[in-house]
């Protein structure tokens, strides 16, 4: 057997103190270690007290101080985790326990071990802490974790991943049905994502739109990483899942409305150049004029001069109206849409060109059967309409008489406006870019082009939210079509 | 003045600046003979039919003034087609780019064309008209 020395050198090595107490005389006998770790005071009143006092934290008295007592008296057994201060004035986490004894009849003594638990306590707390943190950033972020059994095909998802595919608590998504939780728009990617995790062990990083248990869509940003047996082959995929729904709207409708601040910046730009452009170039022909007036010694050149102020006059006139046409598109976009019958807008636009239309003994026809009203600003529907009948009149076949078929219909839940002429047509290879272009004609022979009608149909309905194309053949027609 | 140049060429569709520098170039004695198109393509035809009789030598401008913005064939598609057929004339002939616009993009562009010899702003005064004048005959 191990004599007291061997034994207290064990107990030392191991970091355990201890407390010998005399029943009787309640005298307490500290071991060495003990002595040593609290920094060998001098003491001179009761030693009970004094570790009371000056060692045992001020948290844990009471509660000590009582089990001791129950200890010496009834020998109920005592275990308990304190925090001692050391002889370098810190406090150190020790776990107090006293040491069973078999005779129950007899006792003299008790011993009240000390044992250091500080670094298991620490590296607890420790754990504790980042579970705590790991948690509440899952909870805040609302990212759950996740990992896929390649070699077992199980699926397993964390509590927060459940909650982020609003699946209940309890439940256990299979591997074969692993797609249906992703848009079916986006399964191409998953699954190119997760065969190139498995197959090479290639980590991927994607954001994609996920189905709900629900059924509700939404965005996620989903990460996954290999994971490794010790032989090097892939046996799984682990990784997080994000819920980023909020993020990923307000960044795509942030993308919406920049692309439409885009454009109208880009237009109001382009107007800003027309306007200098337009006027500028009335304004330096009257310049030159100016000029002119000045070098010329006769009545008669001055006079021919003075009529071409006359011209300049009447051109910036018409110039400015025009620009003004443009400009009421952007205004009376502040207009509500009202529900309007494309018969009566027809009728409003066939009335005001009725001398047009019977002096080129054009004939209309209209079916609006299919899709009878819309919801448009009736002003912008009337100069639709009236732009693309003049256009489809002015631009008749030499010789033919001018037929213009107006129809309106649904297809794919949109509503459709065409306009169809038997007309000259357009060599669109070589103006179909250029078609709704500002001042662009097609049809240099004829002197009523100004070139601005399909610009502002095209600005009118864009304004909407439509789109317009145009297709044609030379000689045969011409066919717009407007999709609101 | 000394030289005059032979022919002038204005490719411009507004009759009024166009009718106005007819004027200036004979009140000043600037050139002999002008061309008018009022497009790109009209003048572009002219070229083209000249490049195939190569003897009509002296029906090649000496100084073109383009426009931009002009309606079926404007400056830009103009100028394009122009590089291809340049070589094959066989003339020096200066060109300006005449635009009311003051857009620098425009400006840019027309200066990376390198038979562009300059890009004028309308209005262009007298003084500057007889001064490129006297520098294209030189």
């Amino acid at each position: 057997m191990l004599n007291d020395l061997q034994l207290n050198s064990i107990l030392e090595d191991f970091d355990i103190a201890y407390w010998k107490i005399n029943l009787f005389s309640k005298d307490i006998v500290w071991s060495n270690h003990f002595n040593i770790l609290v920094g060998q005071p001098e003491i001179e009143e009761d030693r009970f007290e004094f570790f009371i006092n000056h060692i045992l934290h001020p948290d844990y008295r009471y509660d000590f101080r009582i089990h001791f007592e129950k200890l010496i008296k009834e020998n109920e057994p005592f275990s308990f985790e304190i925090k001692l201060k050391l002889e370098n004035g810190k406090y150190r986490w020790f776990e107090c326990k006293n040491q069973k004894t078999r005779d129950t009849e007899f006792r003299e003594t008790a011993v009240l071990l000390f044992v250091n638990i500080h670094q298991t306590k620490r590296d607890q707390y420790t754990i504790e802490e980042n579970f705590f943190y790991y948690r509440e950033t899952a909870e805040m972020t609302s990212t759950g974790g996740w990992y896929v059994d390649t070699v077992n095909k199980n699926i397993y998802w964390d509590d927060v991943s459940l909650k982020i595919v609003e699946c209940p608590r309890d439940f256990q998504p299979a591997y074969k049905d692993r797609m249906k939780f992703y848009a079916k728009e986006h399964h191409n990617r998953m699954r190119n994502a997760f065969d190139k995790c498995e197959n090479f062990g290639i980590p991927f990083k994607l954001e994609l739109k996920m189905v709900s248990f629900q059924h509700r869509e939404f965005w996620v940003r989903l990460t996954g990483k290999p994971v490794y047996n010790d032989e090097q082959e892939v046996v799984g995929i682990r990784g997080v899942l994000q819920n980023i729904d909020e993020n990923k709207n307000n960044e795509l409708n942030l993308q919406n409305s920049l692309d439409i601040i885009a454009t109208q910046n880009s237009r109001l730009f382009n107007f800003a150049h027309i306007v200098s452009h337009h006027l500028r170039s009335h304004s330096s022909n009257l310049s030159l004029i100016v000029e002119l007036l000045r070098e010329s010694k006769t009545d008669r050149d001055k006079l021919d001069l003075l009529a071409n102020v006359e011209d300049v006059s009447d051109n910036l006139d018409s110039a400015i109206s025009r620009l003004n046409d443009i400009v009421s598109i952007q205004t009376s976009l502040k207009k509500e849409p009202v529900t309007i019958k494309f018969e009566t807008a027809l009728e409003v636009v066939l009335a005001s060109i009725s001398s047009l239309i019977n002096r080129e003994n054009a004939k209309i026809v209209a079916e609006f059967q299919d899709l009878k009203e819309i919801r448009y600003i009736p002003e912008y529907l009337e100069s639709i309409l009236l732009n693309l009948i003049t256009n489809a009149i002015r631009y008749k076949q030499p010789g033919r008489k001018p037929v213009i078929f107006i129809q309106t219909y649904v297809e794919n839940d949109k509503e459709y406006l065409e306009v169809s002429d038997n007309g000259m047509g357009i060599d669109l290879d070589e103006y179909g870019e250029k078609m709704f272009g500002m001042y662009k004609t097609f049809h240099p022979s004829n002197p009523e082009a100004k070139g601005i009608g399909l610009f502002i149909t095209k600005n009118q309905v864009e304004a909407l939210g439509g789109t317009i194309s145009v297709s044609s053949t030379l000689n045969i027609g011409t066919t717009f079509k407007i999709k609101f | 003045m000394g030289q005059k140049v032979e022919l002038a060429c204005i490719i411009d569709d507004d009759k009024i600046y166009v009718n106005l520098v007819k004027k200036i170039i004979e009140i000043k004695k600037l050139s002999e003979n002008l061309l008018i198109y009022k497009n790109g393509k009209e003048a572009l035809d002219y070229f083209k039919d000249i490049m195939e009789n190569v003897t009509d030598e002296d029906k090649l401008p000496d100084i073109i003034f383009l426009d931009l913005n002009m309606p079926v064939m404007d400056g830009w598609e103009f100028l394009n087609e122009f590089i291809k057929i340049k070589n094959s004339l066989n003339k020096k002939i200066t060109l300006y780019v005449v635009s009311s616009s003051i857009d620098p993009r425009d400006l840019e562009r027309a200066k990376s064309f390198n038979l562009v010899t300059d890009y004028l702003i309308k209005p262009i005064e007298l003084k500057k008209f007889e001064k490129i004048f006297e520098k294209t005959a030189a």
